[in-house]
């Protein structure tokens, strides 16, 4: 018999609380699809997606109505199409991204990503490729995502990938100059890339990974949220004492095991539906822009006045962490980027910080060191110099490189927009005000080129 | 041995269980399966016992036997304690409801304004699929005052259409303006155990 607590709580979680399984994400590896003929390769991923997505939707709205909990979104992660269509030109990159829209279209996803390139040590020739094709290619479509993944922990940074990404990334937003430079919310720039995220725009299917795979991506910020305000409410722990942040952290820790436990039965049970294997559990507290489903509301319920306040990067630190602790207790199947995320245009409290002035690109940073991902979805001046993009990049992807985590830039120079006005981009993807870039030049420093070397692993401090 | 299922209502206080089940060990019965809860100071449980062909005994009508005899003899007994139990025996089921059928368990939640029908409404829904209802518990007041939270713990056979039963619980929920879920008990297990091993 189950208890009292036992219903009422999971209830709440899905009610008041915007508890949902994010992404079931579909991994399907390409390298079987290899051709030198185009033609021929196009057919063969198209092929092969719709064989293994045919049913995905259905299965997981099943799935999903059979424990009551909504999946909310269903995607796809491909091979890096860099390598699987290395044989191919700018043109043909353009051509495979097209067809990969199409194959997300008939599957009914809304987002497949993998439209990737892995040059942390240097360029083969389909990764030019594709990084030449990006413009043309996400402006043509609505449903790929990219990624670049400039640098690691082991291989250093290559500073020529950075510095043509903040060409790039320019050049991207001026191709969707007319909705505001969206295409840049669907191109990262990653550093340490992990091979099973099912969340996007950063989701591609690793080289390691199995032929097809379900990797599910787990969300809850409100849950988290609201299990620190309960708590805070009580005023004291289970032995009476006043609270501290270590009941916080334990808050956070057994919150986190509860939403993990629900994206590991779904994705399990979708998993064995479709008949293919189980990949991961992604515990990322992924915020939208409803109130209520946001990272930033979670710093304000621990003390703070607003998210980019002095003491954010130690809360972010504590948040990430417990995420991870609850996360790795409730599942040996814990992959992805697992942490917190802190998307500035999706999560309507960091938007509103932003827009204040009280969180700036400087703060983001620093708090970028101790989250899961990095610099994501902000909104900057589209008359930021590429050296500057590049730059910024290059911080991120050093914070990654040193620290041996994953960090990654998402940011979006709006067109024809300065520091204060507002873009929407809609949906998910949330609006913003747009932010100030740091000051001073980079220009010299990034046309230097060449690699930073990975680190050295001993005399750590 | 005869094996029989036994129930006990009455007024709740320490020593019931222990005169209810001193009276079974005095008959020579074995307690094999029991349940109990309490309600608004009432106590209720059901005991399955084995007991011994039936004996003769003065001190029973020399025409009862079986279960009535069993029966008689626990009210006496507990008469004599002092403890105030209804007692109802029956012969065991032989067979239990849902044996050769596959069941999943689900939990329906029913919630909104508490108003009389409610449970009649939905149980006859559970009725005309042949759903067993398991565990039903009433949590008044949840959600605010004069609101209440049903929690129907119910086997679903494999033969129901499950989208269907949604719809008509759905409908008869709206009905009567709540708010109806249904959710696999699996989940429910797996977000509040630790472990299912």
């Amino acid at each position: 018999m189950l208890s009292e607590r036992e219903v009422t709580s999971t209830l709440n979680m899905l009610r008041n609380e915007h508890l949902d399984v994010r992404t079931v994400t579909l991994g399907v590896s390409l390298f079987d699809c290899v051709s030198h003929d185009l033609e021929l390769f196009v057919a063969n991923v198209r092929a092969k997606i719709r064989r293994h997505a045919a049913q995905l939707v259905a299965v997981c709205d099943e799935v999903g109505d059979r424990y009551g909990i909504p999946v909310v979104n269903k995607r796809i992660s491909v091979s890096p199409i860099a390598v699987v269509g290395a044989p191919f030109g700018p043109d043909g990159m353009i051509e495979v991204c097209e067809a990969l829209d199409e194959a997300a279209k008939d599957a009914g996803v809304d987002f497949l990503g993998g439209f990737s390139a892995l040059v942390e040590k240097g360029f083969a020739k389909g990764d030019r490729a594709l990084i030449e094709a990006l413009p043309d290619a996400l402006s043509r479509t609505e449903r790929v995502c990219a990624s670049i993944n400039v640098a690691s922990s082991r291989s250093g940074i290559n500073m020529d990938a950075v510095a043509l990404m903040g060409e790039q990334i320019l050049r991207v937003a001026d191709a969707t100059a007319e909705r505001g430079g969206i295409g840049c919310a669907k191109l990262v720039v990653f550093a340490n890339i992990p091979q099973d995220v099912p969340f996007m725009a950063g989701a591609y299917l690793g080289v390691g990974e199995p032929d097809v795979v379900i990797n599910v991506g787990v969300s809850g910020p409100g849950v988290v949220k609201k299990a620190i305000d309960r708590a805070l409410e009580r005023g004291c722990n289970a032995q009476g004492r006043p609270l501290t942040l270590l009941d916080m952290a334990e808050v956070i820790k057994a919150t986190a095991y509860k939403v993990t436990r629900v994206g590991e039965i779904i994705g399990s049970e979708v998993a064995s539906r479709l008949g293919i294997p189980f990949g991961v559990a992604d515990l990322s507290l992924a915020p939208t822009p409803a109130v209520g489903d946001s990272v930033g509301e979670i710093f304000q319920s621990l003390g703070l006045s607003s998210i980019g306040a002095p003491g954010s990067t130690a809360v972010l630190a504590m948040l990430n962490d417990a995420v991870k602790k609850g996360g790795g207790f409730a599942s040996s199947s814990v992959g992805g980027l697992s942490g917190a995320f802190i998307p500035v245009s999706e999560d309507s409290s960091i938007e509103a910080a932003a827009r204040s002035g009280q969180l700036t690109i400087e703060k983001l940073e620093a708090m970028t060191s101790v989250c899961s991902v990095g610099l994501d979805m902000i909104a900057i001046p589209g008359d930021t110099p590429a050296s500057t993009l590049s730059a910024i990049i290059a911080d991120e992807m050093a914070i990654g490189v040193i620290n041996h985590k994953t960090t990654a830039v998402r940011v979006i120079p709006v067109p024809g927009k300065g520091v204060g006005e507002e873009v929407s981009f809609g949906g998910l993807l949330g609006k913003a005000a747009i932010m100030a870039v740091p000051g001073g030049n980079a220009q010299r420093f990034i046309a230097l080129g060449g690699r930073i070397p990975a680190p050295i692993h001993s005399l750590k401090n | 041995m005869e094996k029989y299922t036994a129930s006990f209502l009455g007024r709740d206080c320490p020593g019931v269980v222990a005169a209810v089940s001193r009276l079974f060990g005095d008959m020579g019965c074995n307690i094999e399966a029991m349940a109990q809860t309490m309600l608004s100071g009432a106590f209720a449980a059901i005991f399955v016992v084995s007991a011994p062909k039936e004996q003769p005994d003065a001190s029973v009508d020399k025409d009862a036997c079986g279960a009535d005899c069993l029966r008689l003899r626990l009210e006496e007994g507990l008469e004599r304690a002092g403890v105030d139990l209804s007692v109802l025996v029956r012969p065991a089921i032989a067979e239990q409801w849902g044996a050769g059928l596959n069941c999943e368990p689900f939990v329906v939640t029913v919630d909104g304004p508490d108003r009389p029908g409610l449970i009649g409404g939905m149980s006859r829904v559970f009725g005309r699929h042949g759903v067993n209802i398991e565990n039903l518990k009433a949590i008044l007041g949840e959600g605010g005052e004069g609101k209440a939270l049903f929690v129907f713990e119910v086997m679903v056979p494999d033969t129901v259409d499950l989208g269907r039963l949604r719809r008509e619980l759905a409908l008869e929920a709206g009905n009567l303006n709540l708010r109806v879920s249904v959710q696999h008990r699996d989940i429910f297990e797996a977000v509040h155990r630790v472990s299912s091993f």
